[in-house]
């Protein structure tokens, strides 16, 4: 490789405010190979991409694109100039066609007035042929794609345009595995016809396993770099976070005695069969499984939404009606759902209605509602789970993912339930946050809180469970107590 | 460390941080413009007279602001005003029954409507666009029938005095003091109470609300009850105040309703709106059409304006919520 490097990034700063997002970051990427980014929220990876594809002007420094200067005033600059970028929302045109949304555009086919169908979908299906090698309906309507197909569209789309350097922002927190793989190999494909890849990811095997370099940001600064060959988890999550990670987190032993909850032979058609199993208080039940494989329709049932449609629940020895959220938390048993935007938090309000939002009922006094009473509950959550927050009358929006998911989890201690169902407690927070979430899991269950927890981090699952299921194409294919399970185990049993 | 947070911000900051704010200040600079060009039009009389002659509009839009902060709203307010006068007209004419029974009848005709339409939207699910649309056209046509398109007319009661006409120490009209009462009932309602709470997190993420055990649709039914209660109790005072109804009356109020709302900052989405900000949006519509009557305008030109007194309003509210995010 004697020739310069396809983009040079030289000495680029940015701030907003006093906030240094970017402080003198340098790195190059070569032609034709995968640029990983690693880094947690916040360290400066959104802001440089930004800055590549012509959202934010840097303060200072120099990039280059191909041995030429690279400052697009705009997105639309940065497109001329080969750069497209992939978000972790896909926006398409769902009810159009794969060959529209490719060409979708100025300079869509035309005939006459119109646009001409056969020509767009003739080049469609070659276009899947030659860039990706895979065959393709083009007529298939967009909202009938799965999301991994949708990816695949809008690469094409971009690479008919002739992108030169595609940004992969967290390509795959919506695919399967197998999805992944896929990606992985068109990646591959392209690299060899000359087009460079950065590839940004929280998850670090696949940063490993995708990535010729990977470079790392932490507080805006570039704090190595890394080549292939040189890779190593322990030490990419070191540079990371700046810590270590604790492997080794004291787990408390059962006090045994009565099951505090009892699940026997649930099921729900399309989702998962005979599922049964046995909690002692204080303990953490682990519920492992691909996308699809049932794990969150479970979870999900023992809130009741939706609920199970056969079996039976008992709680301290009594059974108990799960049919809605309203008759869960009547048996004790909180909630933390999977995606907190859409399903968790409460966006125009602040942070105390946030937090007493679960039997908010409770809080009424003499008809009126209670808001010394709110605000109370509220700094008793801050301080105990040490939330980072202006004030509790701050609006939820201004806190970080981390300590908006801990509100999530405050919602139902405020309840005092006494079974908590968490569905992935650490979706979408950095590093940092992910550990104080674990922790404050494992001290809640020293204090008797039971958890059932379901999440695709297997790491996450066998630092916290006292057991682990693991679900598999809707059934319990393995439970594993603490010490026999590791992540092999675990993959095996819930991909075979 | 709480208390020393909320201190640190001056007394102007919190009044500037205030969603109505913007609402208050479009009033006054209105007032303050009208003022200016007519000397009638900021003395106690005309005051009183925008808000007697906007206090059925008022009183519906404060409940339609509970319905859109929801989530959903309702078309067909203006034909349950139609239907209560009307049930109320006929008992109370054709068959003679007392003008106290008569309305509490047509009342609970409006209630049964208001019932109907959350029962609609709780079964089916249809949006409630489209469903209030279709029990609009629905009621109107019951209002139709029942009165024969004709208009009905009362004898003079006490029952008129109370809800319409009389005029407390010759001056404040007591439409007014209804508005006032179910202004504070319906604040109270919306920002101190439980359920207030409820109607927020239903509005801004129905799912989050759902899995945070709020019965939602509940709340939503609970809603549009409120809706055809607030468009009753508009439909006595007007029956009162004028001592006829017509099948066709309210035709139109159901979108200035929205209209006041959305001026008070309301937004369409859900989630987010106050009764504060409603009844200074109401006002502001009044005091455009007043103004401009006193003005001498063109009573054609005048809906032109209101018209685009709301876009100005909405263009506004939508810059300066962005600022304070």
């Amino acid at each position: 490789m004697g020739e310069p490097p396809f983009l040079v990034v030289q000495n680029v700063s940015k701030a907003f405010g006093p906030t240094r997002a970017l402080d003198s970051v340098s790195l190059a990427v070569e032609k034709g190979t995968v640029f990983g980014l690693a880094g947690e929220n916040g360290a400066g990876k959104s802001t440089l991409i930004k800055i590549l594809c012509g959202v934010h002007s840097p303060d200072a420094g120099n990039v280059a694109l191909d041995g030429r200067p690279h400052r697009p005033r705009d997105t639309e600059e940065a497109e001329k100039a080969g750069i497209a970028v992939f978000h972790q929302e896909i926006p398409v045109c769902p009810n159009l066609s794969v060959a529209a949304n490719v060409f979708l555009g100025p300079a869509m086919p035309r005939r006459g007035i119109g646009p001409d169908w056969k020509r767009m979908n003739g080049r469609c299906v070659e276009l899947y042929r030659s860039l990706l090698g895979e065959e393709i309906d083009p007529e298939r309507l967009v909202k009938d794609c799965t999301a991994a197909e949708k990816q695949l569209a809008l690469l094409v789309r971009v690479l008919s345009r002739e992108a030169r350097l595609v940004i992969l922002d967290e390509p795959t927190t919506a695919l399967t595995p197998p999805e992944v793989a896929r990606l992985f190999a068109i990646v591959q494909r392209l690299q060899k016809q000359g087009i460079t890849f950065i590839f940004i990811s929280h998850m670090l095997e696949e940063l490993v396993q995708l990535s010729d370099t990977i470079s790392v940001l932490r507080d805006g600064r570039n704090v190595g770099v890394l080549r292939r060959g040189e890779f190593e988890l322990q030490r990419l999550s070191e540079m990371i976070a700046g810590r270590t990670l604790s492997r080794t987190a004291p787990r408390n032993p059962l006090r045994g005695g009565a099951p505090h909850m009892e699940v026997k032979g649930l099921g729900l058609p399309g989702e998962f069969q005979d599922v049964s199993f046995r909690l002692q208080r204080g303990e953490i039940l682990g519920i492992a499984g691909l996308q699809g494989s049932g794990r969150s329709a479970l979870v999900r049932a023992l809130f009741g939404a939706p609920p199970a449609a056969t079996g039976e629940v008992v709680v301290e020895g009594r059974p108990v009606a799960l049919a809605t959220p309203v008759q869960a938390m009547a048996a004790g048993i909180g909630y933390v759902p999977e995606d907190r935007k859409a399903l968790g938090v409460f966006h125009d309000m602040d942070v105390k209605t946030n937090v007493c939002m679960a039997g908010i009922d409770r809080y009424t006094r003499r008809g009126f509602l209670d808001t010394p009473g709110l605000r109370r509950t509220a700094c008793q959550m801050r301080d105990g789970l040490s939330i980072k927050m202006q004030s509790v009358d701050a609006p939820i929006r201004s806190l970080s993912g981390g300590s908006q998911q801990k509100v999530l989890i405050s919602r139902w201690l405020a309840l005092k339930p006494s079974i908590l169902v968490m569905n992935e407690p650490t979706r979408g927070v950095d590093v940092g946050a992910k550990k104080e979430i674990i922790d404050l899991i494992l001290g809640l269950s020293a204090e008797g809180y039971t958890f059932v927890v379901s999440s695709s981090e297997l790491d996450e699952l066998i630092l916290l469970s006292n057991r682990i299921l693991v679900m598999n194409r809707g059934r319990v294919s393995q439970e594993l107590v603490a010490g026999e399970a590791t992540k092999d185990k675990l993959v095996l049993a819930a991909t075979t | 460390m709480e208390s020393t947070a909320r201190a640190r911000l001056t007394a102007i900051q919190r009044i500037l941080r205030q969603r109505d704010f913007g609402v208050l200040v479009a009033a006054v600079l209105i007032a303050a413009f009208f003022s200016v060009i007519t000397p009638v039009f900021l003395t106690p009389y005309n005051i009183f007279n925008i808000l007697r002659q906007t206090a059925e509009l008022g009183i519906i839009a404060m409940a339609m602001t509970i319905l859109i902060v929801a989530g959903e709203f309702d078309l067909s307010v203006g034909a349950i005003y139609a239907v209560t006068g009307v049930v109320t007209g006929f008992l109370a004419t054709r068959l003679g029954l007392d003008i106290w029974l008569a309305a509490t009848a047509g009342m609970a005709a409006g209630l049964l409507l208001g019932f109907l339409n959350g029962l609609l939207i709780a079964t089916t699910r249809i949006n409630s666009f489209i469903a209030t649309l279709s029990t609009m056209m629905v009621f109107r046509g019951i209002a139709m029938v029942l009165s024969q398109g004709q208009p009905i007319s009362f004898k003079l009661d006490f029952f008129m005095d109370l809800f319409g006409r009389a005029e407390i120490g010759g001056m404040l009209p007591v439409p007014v003091l209804w508005f006032a009462a179910w202004g504070a009932f319906a604040y109270v309602l919306l920002h101190r109470t439980t359920f207030g709470v409820k109607v927020f997190a239903t509005g801004d993420n129905r799912e989050a609300a759902d899995l945070a055990g709020i019965q939602t649709m509940r709340v939503k039914r609970v809603a549009f009850l409120l809706t055809s209660l607030a468009s009753g109790l508009a439909a006595l005072i007007s029956l009162s105040f004028l001592k006829t109804v017509t099948p066709t009356q309210g035709t139109g109020l159901e979108l200035e309703a929205i209209a006041a709302a959305v001026i008070g900052g309301t937004a369409m989405s859900g989630g987010v709106g106050s009764i504060i900000g409603t009844f200074l949006g109401t006002f502001i519509m009044a005091e455009v059409r007043t103004g401009l009557v006193l003005l001498g305008t063109d009573a054609y030109v005048q809906e032109a304006f209101v018209g685009l007194v709301i876009a100005l309003a909405v263009i506004v509210n939508v810059r300066l919520s962005a600022r304070r995010r």
